[in-house]
C-alpha cells in the first residue's frame, strides 16, 4: 500500500529529517511508525500526505508514485486518504456533524448520502448523540474521535495517524487504539506515528522504528 | 450542493462575521460609485443641455435701428442662398423684447423701467454644421459683417465648442477620479478578504488537508469579494436616486429652465446595470486576487 524508495527529506540547512528512507506498508496492515522527537515520523507522514515534497527518491501510495502529481490531483489523492492529527484539527465553527459531512460534501455527495453516511461513522465512533455540538463543548477523546469518524467518512483505503494519543490520558489512548484497530480490521491500512511503547507493546503490531531520520531494528521488528 | 451554493453560504456567513471591516469596505465602493454615479448624472444632463444649445441659433445678426426693410430682405435673401445656411428667422424688436420678458419674468421690471425697447431687431441663422464648419461660419460672419444694416454679428459655436471640449475633459477628470477611488475600493475589499483569509485559516488548512477541491476553497473568498462590490454599487445608486429626488425636487425645475432641457435627465437602465455590474466585478476580482493566497 506504501512504500518509499531510496526517501530523503533535506530541510534549509542540509540538515537530514529523512535519509535513504525505504520502507514498505502492505495492503491491509496495521503498522506503527515511531522513534524519538526528531526522528522523522512526522515528516514520513507530512511526505505521504503531500503537505511537503521529498528532496530525493519517491513516494509510492496505492500504486501510484505522489512525485509528480498536479495540485488538483493532490486534493483528489488526500480526499483518499483518511488523515487523523494530534491536535484533532477541527472546525471551529462547525458543528460535530458538519465537521465529519464536510468532506462529503465538498464532494458533491447527495445530501441524503451525507447525512446517512455521517451519522453511521459517528454511531461508530460513539457520538451520534452529540451530532449538533462543537467542538469545543466535547472533550479531547470525543474530539479525536470525531476526527477520526471524519477522517473514515470517505471509506479511505489507507488510515494515517500523527500522535493521535498525545493529548490523550491512558484509558482515552486505549479507546482510540481499539477504534484504530476496528477499522484495520475491516480492511483499511492503518499506520500511526507515536513514541508511546506502552501503547504499541497494548495493540502488538508491526513497528517501524526511525532515529535521525533513518530507519532501525530492521522492516520487520515488534516491541 | 453546488459549489456555488456553498460559496453563497460561507461567504454570508463570513460577511456576517466580518461586521465593521465589511461595512468600511461597502462604503469605500459605494463613496467611488457614487462619485462615478455623480460624475454620470451631471454628464448625462450637461450634455442634453450642450445639444440643445448645439442645435439652438447659432448666428446672430443684429440689426442697425435704422437698417431698412430692402436691407433687411436683401440680407435674408443673401443667407437662403447660401448652401451652409438651414434656415433663417427674422426677430423684430418687439418680438426679442416679449421673448425676453418670457423667458426672465423676474426682470421684467427692468424693461418697463428703461422706457425704449432697447434690444435691436435681429436675424437668428441655423447652420448647417457639415458644409464647410467653423471656417465657412467664419467667412460667413465676415461677409455679412459688410453689408448694409448690419450692426453686429454674434457667432456662438466657437464658444460652445470651447465649452464641449472642457466638460469633456471634466468628464475625463471624473472618471479619472472615480476609477482612482475604484481602484481604492478593490484594494479595501481585497483587505477585507485577506482578513477573511487570515480568520478561516485554521478552517483553511483542515479544508487543504481532507482534500476539499480549490474551487470550494477559494470559492467563498471570490463570492464574499462579489458580494461585498455587488452591495456597495447597490448602496451607491440608492443613494443617487436619494440625492436626484432630492435635489431635482428643490432645484429641479429652476436648474432645467435655465439649462432650458425642460427637465432633469435620471440615468438610464443601461447605465444603472452597468454600475451594479462594476460593482460586481471589482469586488469579485479583489475577491479572486485575495484569494490566490491559498496555494
Amino acid at each position: 500500500m506504501i512504500e518509499t524508495q531510496s526517501l530523503s527529506k533535506t530541510y534549509g540547512g542540509g540538515e537530514y529529517a529523512l535519509r535513504d528512507l525505504n520502507l514498505k506498508v502492505d495492503k491491509g496492515e496495521f503498522a506503527f511508525l515511531t522513534g524519538p522527537s526528531g526522528a522523522g515520523k512526522s515528516t514520513l507522514l507530512r511526505l505521504l500526505l503531500l503537505e511537503e515534497s521529498p528532496s530525493e527518491g519517491e513516494v509510492i501510495v496505492g500504486g501510484r508514485n505522489l512525485s509528480h502529481l498536479k495540485r488538483d490531483e493532490i486534493q483528489a489523492y488526500r480526499r483518499t486518504v483518511g488523515f487523523v492529527f494530534q491536535d484533532f484539527k477541527l472546525i471551529q465553527t462547525k458543528t460535530i456533524f458538519e465537521n465529519v459531512s464536510f468532506v462529503q460534501r465538498v464532494l458533491g455527495r447527495p445530501v441524503e448520502e451525507q447525512r446517512r453516511s455521517t451519522y453511521q461513522v459517528l454511531k461508530w465512533v460513539g457520538l451520534q448523540h452529540r451530532l449538533n455540538a462543537l467542538p469545543r463543548e466535547l472533550s479531547g477523546g470525543e474530539q479525536q474521535r470525531v476526527a477520526i469518524a471524519r477522517a473514515l467518512v470517505n471509506e479511505p483505503h489507507l488510515v494515517l495517524a500523527d500522535e493521535p494519543t498525545g493529548n490523550l490520558d491512558p484509558d482515552l489512548s486505549l479507546e482510540i487504539m481499539n477504534l484504530f484497530r476496528d477499522m484495520n480490521a475491516r480492511g483499511t491500512t492503518v499506520l500511526v506515528a507515536t513514541h508511546d511503547r506502552e501503547l504499541i507493546k497494548w495493540v502488538g503490531r508491526r513497528v517501524i522504528q526511525l532515529d535521525h531520520g533513518e530507519m532501525v531494528g530492521g522492516p520487520e521488528s515488534r516491541l | 450542493m453546488s459549489v456555488v451554493g456553498y460559496s453563497l453560504e460561507e461567504a454570508w456567513v463570513s460577511l456576517r462575521r466580518s461586521g465593521r471591516s465589511a461595512l468600511v469596505s461597502i462604503g469605500t465602493i459605494a463613496i467611488a460609485f457614487v462619485t462615478l454615479g455623480g460624475f454620470l448624472l451631471v454628464s448625462v444632463n450637461v450634455q442634453g443641455v450642450l445639444d440643445q444649445w448645439l442645435q439652438a441659433a447659432e448666428m446672430s445678426i443684429y440689426l442697425h435701428d435704422t437698417a431698412t426693410a430692402e436691407d433687411r430682405l436683401a440680407l435674408e435673401q443673401f443667407l437662403r442662398s447660401q448652401p451652409m445656411v438651414a434656415e433663417v428667422e427674422y426677430v423684430s424688436r418687439e418680438q426679442a423684447l416679449e421673448k425676453f420678458r418670457a423667458d426672465f419674468p423676474e426682470l421684467r421690471d427692468i424693461t418697463t423701467g428703461v422706457g425704449e425697447n432697447p434690444f435691436p431687431s435681429a436675424i437668428e441663422v441655423r447652420l448647417r454644421t457639415e458644409n464647410g464648419g467653423d471656417a465657412a461660419a467664419d467667412n460667413l460672419s465676415k461677409e455679412v459683417a459688410g453689408r448694409p444694416g448690419v450692426s453686429d454679428i454674434r457667432y456662438d459655436r466657437r464658444w460652445l465648442q470651447r465649452l464641449v471640449g472642457a466638460v469633456t475633459t471634466a468628464r475625463l477628470a471624473g472618471a479619472l477620479a472615480a476609477g482612482i477611488l475604484m481602484l481604492g475600493a478593490a484594494f479595501t475589499v481585497a483587505a477585507v478578504v485577506r482578513l477573511s483569509l487570515y480568520a478561516r485559516r485554521d478552517e483553511l488548512e483542515i479544508m487543504q488537508l481532507v482534500g476539499a477541491p480549490f474551487s470550494y476553497i477559494r470559492g467563498p473568498f471570490v463570492v464574499e469579494g462579489l458580494l461585498l462590490g455587488g452591495i456597495g454599487a447597490t448602496v451607491a445608486l440608492i443613494v443617487i436616486s436619494i440625492l436626484y429626488s432630492t435635489l431635482s425636487r428643490w432645484l429641479g425645475s429652476d436648474l432645467a429652465g435655465y439649462g432650458g432641457i425642460g427637465q432633469l435627465r435620471f440615468l438610464g437602465i443601461t447605465e444603472f446595470v452597468m454600475m451594479l455590474l462594476g460593482g460586481v466585478g471589482v469586488g469579485a476580482a479583489a475577491g479572486t486576487v485575495a484569494s490566490r493566497a491559498v496555494r
